[in-house]
Parts: structure tokens; sequence; C-alpha cells
């Protein structure tokens, strides 16, 4: 089955003005169709600058980049914008839902874009705003929601057009461990049902959610596997005497 | 497409959620579209007042003059096109005899109800009632040029040579004929037995024609004289009229042009800045809107789209302002709003300068990365040396950090000092304008008008008129005059003369190119005239003089606001005996202090009624229009300086919004927060009123110069503001900049500084 | 203080005091200075169950000293103990150690290392995840003792990271 994601060779430099900066030094991925993946590392490891660039929000400076069976990298930046309504679904730290919408005209926003009519687009924002326990502020403009709120406003709304890849760029960052707790369950629920993921954090606790995690050190993968639990319990970290 | 819906969703919710800074954009907008319309409106009327009477009196759009007993009204009803008929009414022509004072003028023989098609305007007493049998309607251009005055007595003489004494009941404007005396004779309505009595046996009659469409009025009129025949003597069209009674007057034409560019500029740059700024603080959103999928083209055709309908509505609300206006403030000023040419320039100018002005923010905004990023700090002003000896110095901390904040953005900072100097400059440019009407005003004899009174010999000889002038205690110069019209190389119509004072003792024209004559055969010319024969100051120019050919050397040019300055002065004597002596009248230079009115009674007892004795008219009366247009112009370049002014603030705040914690914790009281905030702004908006008082000072008197040698009035007229105005406007400007900036810097202090430490 | 022991003898055959400065060396002042006593009395306990051998060197004006040698067993001992992710509470220590002297003993790579003990702690944080998941929400001491525990998991694998920045 072709890969929902192949990522062969990504390199990003940034130039800036002082001496070139290789945030990724060759990365190759591919995620499978319905596959929970994590990439895990230190800050500064370019974690960040991988995903963006694969959701086409940054440009690569060399590699390939396959979604769904299709060639993206050498797109145009219009042609790319236009495959990411689609395909892709982005999940931010800092939430950036925007500011002067509703919370239902932030979620409903990719659907009209991606050129549904008014009425598909109004039921596929209730059923999801549903889903997420947030009908009741549908109408709220999002400044004045809790950030665990905003951030599952945030993951609405990329749902929202079910996407083939869903990308995630430290979305419990910015919460706290009870926010945490229920936007993970929410990740796996919809990973339940069928979502491919790639997800990128710091916290090992998020990390373990997923099937495969990656391990990137320095612009590059240093680790790539199956976490299998083996059972193990408290005791094999803390050990309390008494 | 079907992203339109997408844009629209976030369109409206940016417009809703930012109401103010859309209402102020509109605002704006509107008021440079109410007042160019407006000043488009005034100034259309001030020199094409043909419309508004038309409109108002209903007025004929062919009148035909015949000669005969049968009556044409029948007939020229059937003619095809022809709605309504006005008359026949009997006319007859008489002499008005004022003193010695002969004019010609037609009766022309009306109900006592004033008529539904061209109806005569009364302005001043009423129209013609049986009460009053000898009460005649003067028209008011020929009232106006023999100073008749409602009651004043009319004694007119018929062809027979007896004279009738009749009244002035009113005075009324038409729009049936062009204005004495370039059209005579005079025109006056009085009740037909009236008529009758002055001439029993005339047998002409005029008619007017109102027809379906104007269009056709030449037609009409060959088809009246095909139906007529021989019995047509004349025939006009409202086209014909209209042309008469135009007063081209290019000085107004081009101060309204270069204001109005000015402004649409002066507002284009405070839109384009406004927009800029309103991108700036919305690049997070267009960032994020970006990563869902909006292309680079859509967000710009969104924001361009967003701003320019703001901008229309501003268009439509402004016209329909300035419909308002029209109808209600002005409407015993001008009677017909702006014809459509003018109407359509103003609206599609104001569009297109609102389009272009927004373009490239918009354009900008599109090319945002993808990628919203942290809230991006904005770039940090470096405390520059200077900036560092300025606090050891012990400046005030406020002064310091609110000079280098000033600086951190270069591209706004450039911007909102460009978009507060030139409404600055313009506005000092205005009350030049307005400096050089005074001194119009003032001082008469600088544009041609030294003398007060004109003298003509009535029943007294010339050289009783002279002495009897020269011996008035406040008279301080006579000079003998006359007024010719002399054909000139190259054109086929003539061209006014003004030979007065002699060339040894010219009279004071305003000279100033060359020199005055002083010898025989010497001249000097209006701007518009050289233009016209396309001569310069030294070229000799052969003028026919009433059958005799002329050679005179301009040798000067003088301020000519008369006739766009195709005048032509020089002394009597250069003109041949026939048309120089005895002189047509004698124009005395008053002493300075003495009342005109005063004089003129005195040599009217004097000469026991004997002499005509005139007031001049100060030409540049004409040009007081321009004053209501200086006063609305300056108020809308004001209102545009300050919306700059806002959207700077706006984000000078926004910046500095993080500073505001800093600024506390570093022990700065609310007041001296503020007081950062606002020299921030404050220091640019003193560079940019400096500059712009200072550039509009030094181009004032060069940018009225140029309208007025463009004009035919010639250079030179051009006057600076003096110091005072200027100093005082500067600091006006100074104040409202910093009023204006000082409330949102107030409120954003005193806010929670909390909230902005944490964001 | 065994395994230190065999680690640094894998690298040169030494003696008593060879090894203290060995060790004072190699970890400075984190590590508390280790007594020579000890030092003698685990290198005989290890002489015994025969992973080292001491042979005596003569040495003039000077009492004799012995220097240890590493034997074919003790050799194995350091493999397995090299090859295992290493278990129990006290595990950072225990690896750090591993993490330090592997390469003398030429017998592990420190990214294979990293990465193995790497996966073994996400495993471990698998479990806690399930064990957490399963756990009632109102038993707020066992939720109180997994999220400590996951806390102390999340530490070790950040100091993980910066082993893996510093050392590779």
């Amino acid at each position: 089955m072709t890969p929902v994601l192949a990522v062969k060779n990504l390199v990003k430099i940034y130039r800036t003005a002082g001496a070139p900066v290789p945030a990724v030094r060759g990365v190759d991925l591919e995620v499978e169709q319905g596959e929970f993946v994590a990439v895990m590392g230190p800050s500064g490891s370019g974690k960040s600058t991988l995903v963006h660039v694969m959701a086409g929000l940054d440009s690569r400076t060399d590699g390939e980049i396959w979604l769904a069976g299709e060639r993206v990298d050498t797109l145009g930046e219009a042609a790319w914008a236009v495959k990411r309504r689609k395909h892709i679904g982005f999940v931010f730290q800092f939430f950036n839902l925007v500011a002067n919408m509703t919370v239902a005209d932030n979620v409903e926003l990719p659907a009209l874009l991606a050129g549904q009519s008014a009425r598909q687009a109004r039921e596929r924002r209730d059923y999801l705003l549903g889903e997420l326990g947030l009908t009741a502020q549908a109408d709220s403009p999002p400044g004045r929601l809790s950030g665990g709120e905003q951030q599952r406003v945030a993951l609405a709304r990329a749902l929202a057009n079910q996407p083939t890849l869903l990308l995630a760029d430290e979305p419990t960052g910015n919460l706290d461990s009870g926010n945490t707790r229920d936007v993970l369950r929410l990740l796996k629920a919809v990973h339940g049902n069928g979502q491919s993921i790639v997800l990128v954090t710091h916290d090992a606790r998020v990390a373990t959610m997923a099937d495969r995690v990656l391990t990137l050190c320095d612009g590059q993968i240093t680790d790539d596997g199956r976490i299998k639990g083996r059972g193990g319990g408290v005791s094999d970290v803390v050990r309390l005497r008494g | 497409m079907s992203t339109t819906r997408a844009s629209l969703r976030w369109i409206r919710a940016d417009v809703k959620a930012r109401r103010g800074q859309a209402g102020l954009a509109a605002c704006v907008v509107a008021g440079v579209v109410t007042a160019l319309i407006m000043a488009a409106t005034l100034l259309e009327d001030g020199t094409n007042p043909w419309r508004g009477l038309f409109a108002q009196s209903r007025g004929a759009h062919v009148w035909i003059h015949t000669v005969g007993v049968a009556d044409p009204s029948a007939a020229l009803a059937r003619l095809d096109q022809v709605t309504a008929v006005a008359g026949p009414y009997r006319t007859a022509p008489a002499t008005l005899l004022q003193g010695f004072v002969k004019s010609g003028v037609t009766l022309r023989a009306m109900g006592f109800t004033p008529p539904e098609v061209a109806r005569p305007l009364i302005r001043e007493g009423r129209w013609l009632d049986p009460a009053n049998p000898t009460g005649v309607v003067v028209e008011r251009s020929f009232a106006r040029a023999t100073r008749l005055v409602v009651g004043g007595h009319f004694p007119v003489r018929g062809v027979d040579g007896v004279t009738h004494d009749l009244t002035v009941a009113g005075i009324a404007d038409t729009s049936d004929q062009g204005f004495y005396p370039e059209r005579q004779p005079g025109l006056v309505w009085a009740p037909a037995d009236t008529v009758r009595q002055v001439d029993p046996v005339s047998r002409l009659s005029v008619t007017g024609l109102l027809l379906e469409d104007p269009e056709d009025a030449e037609l009409v009129v060959q088809r009246a004289v095909t139906v007529l025949g021989g019995e047509v003597e004349r025939a006009f069209t409202w086209r014909g009229i209209q042309a008469e009674m135009e007063l081209d007057n290019r000085l107004l034409g081009l101060l309204l042009a270069l204001f109005g560019i000015v402004g649409l500029v002066a507002a284009g740059l405070a839109i384009a800045n406004a927009t800029g700024g309103q991108v700036l603080g919305r690049l997070h959103d267009i960032a994020v809107l970006k990563s869902l999928g909006f292309t680079r083209g859509q967000v710009t055709r969104m924001l361009l789209a967003e701003h320019a309908a703001v901008g229309l509505a501003g268009v439509a609300a402004g016209v329909l302002i300035a419909r308002l206006l029209t109808v209600s403030v002005f409407a015993d000023t001008v009677a017909v709003p702006l014809s459509l040419a003018p109407l359509l320039a103003i609206t599609g100018g104001t569009v297109l300068t609102v389009v272009v002005a927004t373009l490239i923010p918009a354009w900008r905004g599109g090319r945002t990365p993808a990628l919203p990023a942290v809230p991006v700090a904005p770039p940090h002003g470096r405390l520059s040396r200077l900036a560092r000896v300025a606090l050891l110095v012990r400046l005030p901390p406020a002064l310091v950090l609110g000079a280098r904040d000033a600086f951190t953005r270069r591209v706004p900072a450039a911007l909102t000092t460009f978009g507060l100097a030139v409404p600055m400059m313009m506005i000092t440019i205005g009350l030049g304008c307005w400096a050089t009407l005074d001194g119009f005003r003032d001082n008469p004899e600088q544009v041609g008008q030294a003398a007060a009174l004109t003298v003509r010999p009535g029943i007294l000889s010339s050289a009783e008129a002279k002495r009897i002038a020269e011996s008035d205690p406040a008279v301080a110069e006579v000079y003998p005059g006359a007024d010719v019209e002399v054909f000139v190389p190259g054109q086929n119509r003539t061209v006014t003369t003004r030979a007065v004072g002699t060339s040894r003792r010219p009279y004071p024209f305003p000279v100033v190119e060359g020199r005055m004559f002083a010898r025989h055969g010497e001249a000097v010319a209006g701007q518009g005239l050289l233009d016209l024969i396309r001569q310069r100051i030294g070229d000799r120019i052969r003028v026919t003089v009433g059958g005799s050919t002329v050679i005179l050397r301009i040798v000067g040019r003088t301020i000519e606001p008369e006739r766009d300055g195709e005048v032509l002065s020089l002394g009597i004597d250069s003109l041949a005996g026939k048309d120089a002596d005895p002189p047509e009248f004698y124009s005395l230079v008053l002493r300075p202090g003495a009342d005109p009115a005063e004089v003129r009674t005195r040599l009217l007892a004097a000469s026991r009624n004997g002499l005509d004795v005139q007031r001049v008219v100060n030409p540049a009366e004409r040009l007081e229009v321009v004053r209501p247009v200086i006063v609305a112009l300056i108020a809308v370049l004001a209102l545009i300086a300050l919306a700059n002014l806002l959207t700077a603030s706006a984000i000078g705040l926004r910046d500095h919004k993080r500073d505001l914690g800093v600024l506390k914790a570093m022990g700065l009281t609310p007041r001296q927060i503020t007081a950062t905030l606002v020299v921030g702004t404050g220091l640019l908006a003193l560079i940019a009123v400096v500059t712009g008082t200072v550039a509009g000072a030094v181009l004032s008197a060069e940018l009225i110069d140029l309208q007025g040698r463009t004009s035919g009035v010639g250079a030179g007229i051009g006057r600076t503001p003096d110091p005072v105005t200027l100093v005082g406007a500067a600091l006006t400007a100074l104040a409202a900049t910093t009023l204006t900036a000082l409330v949102p810097a107030r409120r954003a202090a005193r806010a929670q500084i909390a909230a902005a430490v944490r964001s | 203080m065994r395994l230190q022991l065999l680690a640094l003898l894998a690298k040169e055959p030494a003696h008593g005091y060879e090894l203290k400065q060995a060790l004072e060396q190699t970890f400075g002042n984190a590590y508390p200075s280790p007594n020579i006593g000890q030092i003698y009395v685990t290198l005989g306990r290890l002489e015994k169950d025969g992973l080292v051998r001491g042979v005596d060197v003569e040495q003039s004006n000077r009492p004799n000293k012995k220097v240890y040698h590493l034997t074919a067993a003790g050799l194995d001992t350091l493999a397995i103990w090299a090859d295992e992710p290493t278990e129990g509470p006290r595990v950072r220590d225990e690896f750090f150690m591993k993490l330090v002297l592997a390469p003398m003993t030429g017998m592990a790579d420190r990214m294979a290392l990293i990465t193995r003990q790497r996966r073994h702690y996400l495993a471990l944080m698998q479990d806690l995840n399930q064990l957490l998941a399963a756990t009632d929400r109102g038993n707020r001491y066992a939720i109180l003792l997994i999220e400590g525990a996951m806390l102390h998991l999340q530490a070790d694998l950040e100091w993980l990271d910066r082993c893996q920045e510093e050392l590779l």
C-alpha cells in the first residue's frame, strides 16, 4: 500500500545573516496508512522544522516529499496550498486560532476553503464540535476559552476535512497536565478511527501514545522503532522505602 | 470560486472586529469625496450659472423671435419634440433714460401670474402686479449694469419718442438670454398694457419652446424656420445661451484640480498607511490562513476586497452627503448638483486611489510565510550612544526612550512622517492662497485696481469733468482713459484694450516683469494675451483699432485678473486721435483712507448730477468663492492627517505593549509611561509638521504663481502666509497631534500591565 | 564498585593505587573519592570469584605491589553487564557508569547504549500510560505515584538526550 507520507533525504538549511544553519540533515521517513508516529528529540534537534517542512509550511532545501503517492515538494506555493486543504490537518503548539472569528467559524473555515457548500460545512462543524465537547462554546471568540479548549478547537479544525494526514507540533506543549490528558485521549480516539498521525513532542508520555517513536538528534534520525510495553510498573522507576 | 465563501467569512469577521478603524477609513474617503464634489459644484455653478437657472426656472430650450401678425404658437406647438410652449410674448424695443445715459431695452409683455415655462426667478421685489400698473421686472445683470434698484425710476422712451415713467417692481434672473452687456438689449418684463402703451404697433413677438430631447434643439429651429418661413427674425438655442453665460475661469479650475489631486494623493497615503498598519497587526492571522491552505493570490485578493469595499462605502456615502448638502445647506447658492462628467471623474478617481493605495499592503500581506511563528517581538530599537549620553545627562527617560522607539520601524515611521508632512504642506499652501486673496482684497492696486472711481462725462464736457474731479480734496490722481476693442494678429475676435493715463504719466498698472511703458507706442500686456498671440516682452505687435493700424512694442507684463489675462494696457496717447480725444472716462485714484462712496456723493453734488460716477469693482472679488473651498479642503486634509496619526499610534502601541510592564518595573509612573508612548509618535509628528510647514511656505508662493501663470492672470501674485499664521498653524497641528496620540496612550498605560507582560 | 574496577582493568592491568587514581581522574568531584582500602577489599573479592588475577611485581626499595589482570571470566562478566539494559531504581548511576566506561572496554557502542536505554524507558512509559488509563480516577494516591514515576522517567529521558548531545 502506498504510504500516506514518504520523505526521502529531506534537508532544510536556514540561511540567516550569519552562517547557514542546517536544521534537518537528511531524513528518510515513511508513514503507513493508519499509523501513529511520534518524533522525539531535544530542543534544537529540528523536530518542529521537520514537521513544518513536511506540511509545506516551510520550503525544503533538498529532498523529496510524497503525499499519498504524489510528489508535493516540486509544487508551487499555490498548488501546495490547495493540496494542503484536503490532505493535511495541522495542530500547532500555540493553537493559532483566528482571533476575530468565533469558534464555530474557525472550525468551519477549512471545509469552506476546500469547496464544500455552506450546509455541508456546517454539518461537519457541528459533528466535530459535538465529538470534542465544544458545542457550548461554538459562538465564543477563541480568546475566551481555556488553553485546553482552544487546542481542542484547533484539533477540530485540523480534522474538518478528514485529512489524509494529521500533523501536530507539540500539541500539549502549552497545556497543563489535566488538559494534556484530555487532548491525548482525543488523539488516541482519533487514531482509533483510522487517522494517520505524525506528532512532534519532547514529552515522553505523549510520544508513547504512538505506535512508533522516532528520535531526532541534530537534524538526523538516530532511532526509529516500535515501542512495546513489558508490563512494567512503578517499582521499576521508584522504590518506596518504608 | 468555491473559496470565496471562506474569504467572505473572514472578511465579515474582520470588519466586524475592527469596526472603528473601518468606519474611520470610510469617513476619510467620504470626507474627501464630499469636499471635492462640493468644491466642484460651487465652482461649476460659479462658472456656469446657466444650469442652475435653467433648472430652477424650467427654462425653454429654444427661443424663436418672430415678426408678423399671426400667432405662431399653434404652429410651433405642433412641431415634433415640443412638449410645452412659452408665450408668444409681444416685445417692443425701447430706451432707458438715466440722466444722459441711454441703454437699449426690450420690453416683453407678460401676464400678472408668472408663467409655467421659462419663469423668471424673482430675486428682489416682486412680480408684476395689477395694483402697480407701471411696475416692471428687470433682468438682474442689466439692473446691475445700470444701477437699478427696486422702487427706482424706470423712464423709457419708445420708438415714437414719448417717455413713459415706469418703476422697477422687481429684479429677476432668467435663463432666456446671456448676461448684459455682452447680450444687448437688456430684458425687461412689463404688463401687456404697458407694452402696448409704449409701442402700440410693434409686431414683434418671442416664443419659447420646451423640448422632449434637448439635443434636438437645432433641428427644431430648422423645422420652425421651415414652418414659419419669413416670419422668423432670430432664433436661439439653449446651447448658445449657455455659452454666453459661461464665465471661463481657468484659475479656479486649476486651483480645484490641484487641491483635488493632492487631496486624493494624501487620502491615498493615509489609506495605504492604515491598511499597512492593519495588515501588520493581522500578520499572525494571515499566516494561520495560509497554513490552512489559502494561496498567496487569495489572501491578496481578500485583503484588497475588504479594504476596497470599505473605500467604496466611503465613496457612496460621500456622494450622498454631498447631494444632501447641495439640496439643504447650499440650496440658495447652488441650484443643481454637479453635472455627470466631473462627478464620475471624482468618484472614479477616488475609487482608483483607494484600490491603488490598498494594493501594496495587500500584496505584502499575501507574501506572509505560512508559518504562524510565535508572536513576533517587534524589532528592538538599539540604544545608540547618543541616547546613552542623553540618559547620563539626565534628560527625562520618557524623552529618550520615546525617541528611540520612534525610529524602530523604519518604513512605517517614514510613511507616518510623510503622511503628516504632506497634508501640513498643503494646508500651508492653502493658507498661502488665503493670504493671496487677502492681498487682492486689501491692496487692489496690486491687481490693477488702483482707481476706486470712474467718472464719465454726461452732459458736461470732458474738460469740465476733469476739473471737477481734480478739485475734490480726496482725489489724488486723475487719469484719462478709454476702453477699446482691438484686433490682434492671428485672432478672429477682438481683445480688450485699456488705454488709461498717458505714456508719460501712466496709470499704475501692476507691472511685474519688464517695465511700465514710458513712450508713445509702448504697451504692457497680461499673461493671457501674451499666451494668446504667442509673443514675449520686447516683441512688436500690430493691432487694428477702429480701422487704423497701430504698431506697439510690448515692454512689460501685468497682473491681469480680468478676461483670463487677455488684456492690453497702454497710454491713451498711443491710440489714434479720434479714439483718444476726448477721453471716454477718467479713473480717479483716491488718497489713502478716503471713502469712495463719500467722494462719489460729493462729485455728483459738485456736478449737479451731470457726471456719471461709478464705483470700480475689484475683479478679484470673483475669486472669493475660493475661500470656502480652501476651508473645506483644509478640514479634509486635517482629517487625513489625524487618520494617519491614529494608525501610527496604533502600531506603536501594539509594538510596545510588552515594554509597558518593563517600563513599570523600571519605576516609571503611569504618567511617565504615557509620556514615553506619546513622545514616540510626537517626535515623528514634530518632524512632519515642521517639514511640511517649511516646504509649504517655500512652495506656496511658487505654486500660486504657477497657477497664475497657467491661468493667464500672470505670475507674481503668489504670497506666502505671514510668519505669525505659519507658527500658529504649526502649533495648532502639533497640539492636535499630541492630543490624538495622548488618549490611546493614557488608556494603554493605565491598562492591565500584568496582562501585557504575561502575553 | 566491582564493575567499575573490572571495566578499568579491561583497558589495561593496574595495581590498586593506580585504579584509585583512575577513578578519581574519570569522575573528578562528582563521585565520592574512593577509599583505597575499599578498593583492595573489592579486588580481593573479585580475585576470589576468579574475575581478576593478581600478579606480584618486585620493586627495589619498596614492598611488592600487586598488579591485577582481568581474567577471561571477568571479561565475560563485563560483556554481559554491558549488553543488558540496566534495570532497577538506581539505574542512573549504573547507567552513567556504563556510558562513561564502555568505550574503554571496547565492548559497547555509546550510541547503541543510549538508544537501548531510551527504548527501555519508553517501553516503561508506555506501561505506565496503560496503568494510568486503567486506574480509577478516584484513586488519587495511585495516580500520583504513577505520575511521579512518569516525571522521573521524563527527566531520565531528557538526561539521555543531554548525554547524547555531549558525548556523541
